[in-house]
Formats: structure tokens, sequence, C-alpha cells
């Protein structure tokens, strides 16, 4: 698989070198588009591929982006000795998953405007807060968000880990956690060269349930009721079958 | 082997729910209880979330509990109308605790009402089990068995709607186990029990029923307020994971078996010292989590 997938990009090299020199554009592939969470699923590592046109010292930073939605921050106290949830803080649009790659640090890429403006780094994410609440120490809140991301391994930074050869290829790997979220991800290349955009591409990852995995969860959703009714009926046969099976034993 | 459980959103290795199936089994048939309330703290020790451990475990808890009520009701063990007065507190209580478990839910409280139930019930249980059992060893070396009353009589039994059981030999309120019934119910549902550890001393000590019947009627009981629960849980908050369930009700049913046949063989009192200690380490170990600063006071919950 590994040798198979080296020669993959060698052979796409090769061919596409000239059309990518040509045209001043990234051409990029993934190791795999669909990623199906069935009964096996321990997470997945996609290898993300292609080549550039790139002279010496260009940049790749590649941005991977789940699918956005409510997280939301919750602030433990001390009541009474224990320790209770006690506030807590919703943020809207904010990424499930989040992977940031680059060749090198990201501070020496491009300078701190430049970050903010194009939404690259964990603090330049254009989260916001449900509207019409207020919070006090909200750097706090937006701190402990991009901790417990981070932790969670559903954020990443991976600095240092796009590989570039010969200033044409390069490759990098993706690691989906086993609790990732279902949805499209979005994958963004960019190609930098002394801090200036010269080409992007973008392309996406579907990430699924599949199998009997997806149709339990799905009867779980849409028919609860019956769902819960075969659950008990199951225990009850189970159960029953038992005691026949050792009584005879 | 790792296996993707669908409701839980996470791998877990299938050989080692299997294994706590089985080892919850055989305690489970050795003392008579002890499925639930062991089950779901260890589910949460394995990084379950708290919800899916209390309404899965409430799902395997019916298998063991059918199989149980088999042999006794063989045996002339269990006392139906007694059961079936505790089931119809049981349902209602259950019903009203799945109620209770989704408000916390929606009120983010969900998961220290669940440990701290735990902390307070398994250290009441664990305590009064490991004193019962320590006395009884000591008085058995001591060569003094004295055998109590049978029941007595006190104001519970003055109450009204009085009827006879005639299996239990008893003529009390009907209020009285359909009340018992209500509270177990409540906590089955919040904590993914059977209730058995509360039922069967409420049975021996507030009810007076004969020791020989209680393990029989409260096992028949504890099959339709599981059943009940996971119905309720699964059409509520969808939080039954059958997959979790499965296995762990797989290696339950075996355990149950093999460990009845060996109740002859340990002595009791040492089962239940056993029993308890590992009962107070569990609630322990949930009070040290609840007390003890956290690594991270802030945390996130990704709604899906």
């Amino acid at each position: 698989m590994k040798f198979l997938t080296s020669l993959h990009i060698l052979v796409l090299a090769f061919i596409i070198s000239h059309d990518v020199k040509a045209q001043n554009q990234i051409v990029a592939d993934l190791s795999q588009e669909n990623v199906k969470i069935t009964t096996n699923f321990l997470g997945a590592k996609i290898l993300l591929f292609g080549a550039y046109d790139g002279q010496k010292g260009d940049d790749i930073i590649v941005v991977v982006t789940g699918p956005k939605g409510l997280v939301t921050v919750q602030k433990k106290e001390k009541v009474f000795g224990i320790w209770v949830n006690t506030k807590s803080v919703n943020y809207i649009n904010t990424p499930k998953y989040l992977n940031i790659s680059s060749n090198r640090d990201i501070n020496k890429i491009l300078n701190q405007k430049t970050q903010k403006i194009s939404e690259i780094g964990l603090n330049n994410l254009k989260i916001r807060l449900q509207p019409g609440k207020k919070v006090q120490k909200e750097k706090e809140w937006r701190e402990a968000l991009t901790r417990n991301m981070l932790k969670s391994k559903l954020w990443r930074l991976n600095e240092n880990s796009v590989s570039l050869n010969k200033n044409a290829l390069f490759r990098s790997y993706l690691n989906l956690p086993s609790n990732v979220i279902t949805g499209q991800f979005e994958v963004k290349i960019l190609h930098y060269r002394k801090s200036k955009l010269i080409s992007k591409e973008l392309s996406t990852i579907n990430v699924s349930k599949s199998g009997v995995s997806a149709e339990i969860y799905n009867i779980a959703q849409n028919y609860s009721t019956l769902y819960g009714i075969f659950a008990v009926i199951l225990a009850v046969l189970v159960g029953w079958g038992t005691n026949l099976i050792f009584r005879k034993v | 082997m790792y296996i993707y459980l669908p409701i839980a959103e996470q791998p877990i290795h299938s050989l080692a729910i299997l294994g706590v199936g089985t080892f919850l089994g055989l305690i489970m048939g050795l003392v008579g209880v002890g499925g639930g309330f062991l089950l779901t703290p260890i589910m949460m020790f394995l990084g379950i979330p708290p919800p899916v451990a209390v309404a899965s475990v409430a799902n395997q808890l019916v298998a063991p509990s059918v199989s149980g009520v088999l042999s006794h009701w063989k045996r002339g063990n269990v006392d139906f109308k007694m059961g079936t007065v505790l089931l119809l507190g049981g349902v209602v209580g259950s019903s009203i605790g799945v109620v209770i478990f989704n408000f916390l839910g929606k009120i983010g409280q969900l998961d220290l009402v669940i440990k701290s139930s735990y902390v307070v019930f398994l250290t009441l249980i664990g305590s009064l089990m490991l004193s019962e059992s320590l006395n009884l060893i000591l008085r058995k070396r001591k060569g003094k068995v004295s055998r109590g009353k049978l029941h007595q009589h006190n104001w519970l039994h003055g109450l009204p709607f009085k009827t006879r059981f005639r299996k239990s030999k008893l003529y009390i309120s009907v209020l009285l186990p359909i009340f018992i019934g209500i509270i177990v119910g409540i906590l089955a549902a919040l904590m993914g029990i059977g209730g058995g550890f509360i039922i069967v001393p409420a049975m021996i000590y507030l009810l007076g029923m004969p020791t020989s019947l209680v393990v029989g009627t409260s096992l028949f009981q504890i099959i339709f307020v599981a059943a009940n629960t996971t119905i309720l849980q699964a059409s509520q908050n969808q939080t039954v994971d059958i997959v979790l369930a499965s296995i762990l009700l797989l290696g339950s049913v075996v355990g149950v078996q093999v460990g009845s046949r060996f109740t002859n063989i340990l002595k009791g009192e040492y089962l239940r010292l056993i029993l308890s200690t590992l009962i107070i380490l569990v609630s322990l170990k949930l009070l040290t989590d609840l007390i003890t600063i956290p690594s991270d006071i802030f945390s996130v919950i990704i709604s899906r």
C-alpha cells in the first residue's frame, strides 16, 4: 500500500509537472476521499500529496476544516467541595475538526496581520459567540476552547509536517480521530512565495457512517421507540435462551 | 478486537466489555445483586459517556433478570402478586426518572447527578454490606448465629388499602410496595441499575417478606422496570447503545449461570465482604473524581 502510493506520486509528478509549471497551479490528490465510519473504525490517516510550481524558499500550508456548528464551553467551580459545571458559553460557527499543516513555522511564512486576514492559525478563526450573550473575560473562554479542542485531537496544528521535494512535490498526512464528526471536510492547499499567495487548490473529504453502524444509528434516531422495544426483546430472548441452554447442561 | 459503538460514537475493545459483563454476571450469580450498580460506573471509567452508560446498562439488565426469574420461578421463589404491585410503582417511577434524566441533560448537570448519586448509594450500600458481613464472620467464629424476628410491625403496616399476599404470607397496604417501586424506578432510570440492592433490603426490612422469595420477586420486577427504562431512554434521549448492551449481556448471562452454580462452594459472607470492598473502591474513585481539582476547569461539548 505504502509502496503503491509512493509510486503513485512519482508517476503523477512526471505526468503533470509540465502542466503545473506552465499554468502556475497546484495539482493535488488524496489517498482517500470518502471516509466510512464502520464497526471497526479506529480513525483514519489520509495522505495528501501533489505537485506545485515552486521555487526555492516557497511554502505550502494545508488547512482542513470539518463541519461547523455549535460548541459549548463549560466552566467548573467548586460548590460545597464538589466541582460542578456552573457557567457555559456557546460558540457558533465553530469547526468541529481543524487541521493546519505547513512546511515550517507559520510565523516564518506569514506575518501576524496576513495570518489574521487569511484566517490561518488557531486564533484567527472566525468563531462567534452566540448572539445576544455577553461574556466577561471572553479571552479566557476562547483560549479554553482552543486548548480543549487540541486536547481532543479534533483540532491539530502541525507545523513542519508538510514535506516538500525539489520545489515541485509536496506531501502531508492527515489524521482523523475515531471520535471525528461526520460531514464534508474542506481541504485547502495554499502555495506561498515570499508571504504572497501564488495559487491554491480546493478539495473535499466526505466522512460518513456506513454499514451496520450507520444503520443502527439511523434507526435509533428515526425509529427510536421501535429501536427501544427491539433492544428489550433482544435482551429477553438472550436471557430466556441462556436459561434453556444451561438447564440442559 | 475493537468495535465502533454506534451510539456512544467511539471504538471500544470488545473483549474488555465482554470480560466486564462476565465478571459482573458472576457477581450477580454468586450474590444475587450487583449487576447495574457496579457496571455503570465501570462503563464510565472506560470512557463511555454517562448518559449512554446508564441507558445501555438498563437494556442489558433485562437479560440476566429474565434468566434469573426463570430459574427462581422453577423453584417457586417468585411472588408474582407482590412483584406486579412493585413493578406498577416501578414503571411509574422509571418514567419519572427518564423525564428527570432528560431535564438534567438539558441543563448540563446530568454527569454530576449520576456520579454523585453513585457516590452516595455505593458508599451507603458498601459500608452496610461490609459491616454486616464482618459481623456475621465474627459471630460465626464465636459460634453464635442468632436469628431475628420474622418481621416487625410498625406504623407502615397501618396504612390503608390492605391486601393479602398469600405467597409472602403478608397482609399489608398496597401503598407501601407501590411507593417502594416508584422510588426504585426513579433511581433505576437515573443510575442505570435494576435497583436490586435497594429493593431487596426494602422487601426484607420494610415489607417483611420471606428472604427466600426476595431475590426472585425483585428480579421479576426489575425486568419490567429495566425494559420500561430502555424503551423510554431510547425514545426520549436516544442513548441506548444496542451494540454495547449486547456485548455486555452476552457476558453477563453466561456469568450469572456460572456464578449461580458456585454459590454453595463459596461462603456468602466472604463473598459479600469482597463485593462490599469492591463497591467502596468504586465509590471512592468516583468521589475523588468529583472533589479533586480538574486538570482543566473548562471543558467542551461538541453538539452533533
